[in-house]
């Protein structure tokens, strides 16, 4: 049985692993992986544009977050979002400073089912080419909710803000890569 | 619509989240960011547009509106409904734990264990006081041999 299949008291609390894993229990780290890779993945990836390099920063960020769980307070989820954002954010300053392009790393993602691997549509690239012309908190903005399917209310909860801006970041977003896209597609 | 995917995850109703929503825009102005001078805020279709994509209005609104825009971004919707079906290459999961360190937390652990006996236990408190006082010792014997040299 799955740890989704499982009744909600059975699946322990993120703070029941995390005093495991301090008092030495090292492999239900992997657990917390589990957990919140996919979703974090999805932000870095939407971030970046690339994969490499989002694997990259996911696998930094759960490094980083082991060494610090003991500073963790309040909720965890949200704790390893902000180091993940950041480490994205991180990455999008240093990449614009060096004038690099990533194009040249960027490899087909991992998707659930091998159909979808083949479907790297044209309207996807031009999509992430328009993501990465936006300037980070609204690329963040825009993922967070139509990539990674959250709610104001839930993405005002990790990113410490509040709901009218977010919106307001949002709409800004979607006016951007409308205007950038619609001679194509509209 | 685009974006009502989050309530039915959460199995709750689509009109509480739009309440809830509308609850956020009663906040006063200094709480939400505004649009920059010069830049116009969306309105007549656009606006129906961004309403439709935050879940507010239908799609039959929408496309009344502008229904070019709809289908294009019914087409970014398959795409970022694609990307949200996306899952991490397994080998990450194997080199985060390949990469953290055995016993992270045991010098930690056992350093702040030393600390609290040092300074919660009468025996640590005599330490301390010893060491205080061997210190002024040795500085006033250093004194007194500074004088007679």
């Amino acid at each position: 049985m799955t740890e989704e299949e499982l009744p909600q008291a059975d699946v322990d609390s993120d703070q029941d692993v995390i005093a495991r894993i301090i008092a030495g229990d090292r492999n239900a780290f992997a657990m917390l992986i589990g957990r919140y890779s996919d979703p974090l993945y999805r932000h870095a990836l939407g971030m970046t544009g690339s994969p490499d390099v989002a694997e990259d920063i996911l696998q930094t960020s759960f490094i980083k977050a082991f060494q610090h769980l003991g500073e963790v307070r309040g909720r965890f989820d949200a704790w390893l979002f902000r180091i993940v954002a950041n480490g994205c954010k991180d990455w999008l300053k240093n990449i614009r400073r060096t004038h690099l392009s990533y194009d040249e790393d960027d490899q087909p993602s991992t998707y659930a089912s091998p159909d979808e691997d083949l479907d790297r549509t044209e309207l996807r690239t031009d999509l992430d080419d328009a993501l990465a012309q936006l300037a980070a908190s609204l690329r963040e903005a825009f993922i967070m909710k139509h990539v990674e399917g959250r709610s104001y209310e839930e993405m005002a909860d990790l990113l410490g803000t509040t709901v009218g801006a977010l919106k307001m970041r949002v709409h800004r977003a979607r006016e951007a890569l409308q205007a950038l896209l619609e001679e194509k597609y509209a | 619509m685009l974006d009502r995917h989050e309530a039915h995850e959460k199995g709750q109703e689509l009109p509480h989240r739009d309440a809830a929503d509308r609850a956020v825009t009663n906040r006063p102005a200094a709480d939400r960011e505004v649009p920059l001078p010069g830049t116009a805020a969306a309105e007549g279709s656009a606006l129906v547009i961004q309403q439709w994509l935050d879940g507010e209005v239908s799609e039959t609104e929408a496309r009344r509106a502008d229904a070019k825009q709809v289908d294009m971004w019914n087409r970014v919707h398959l795409d970022t409904a694609a990307r949200r079906r996306m899952v991490t290459p397994s080998h990450v999961m194997a080199n985060v734990m390949a990469a953290i360190p055995d016993a992270p937390f045991e010098k930690q652990v056992a350093m702040a264990a030393v600390i609290d006996t040092m300074v919660s236990t009468p025996a640590g408190r005599v330490s301390r006081s010893a060491a205080l006082v061997i210190g002024a010792g040795l500085f006033a014997a250093g004194i007194v041999l500074g004088k007679l040299l």
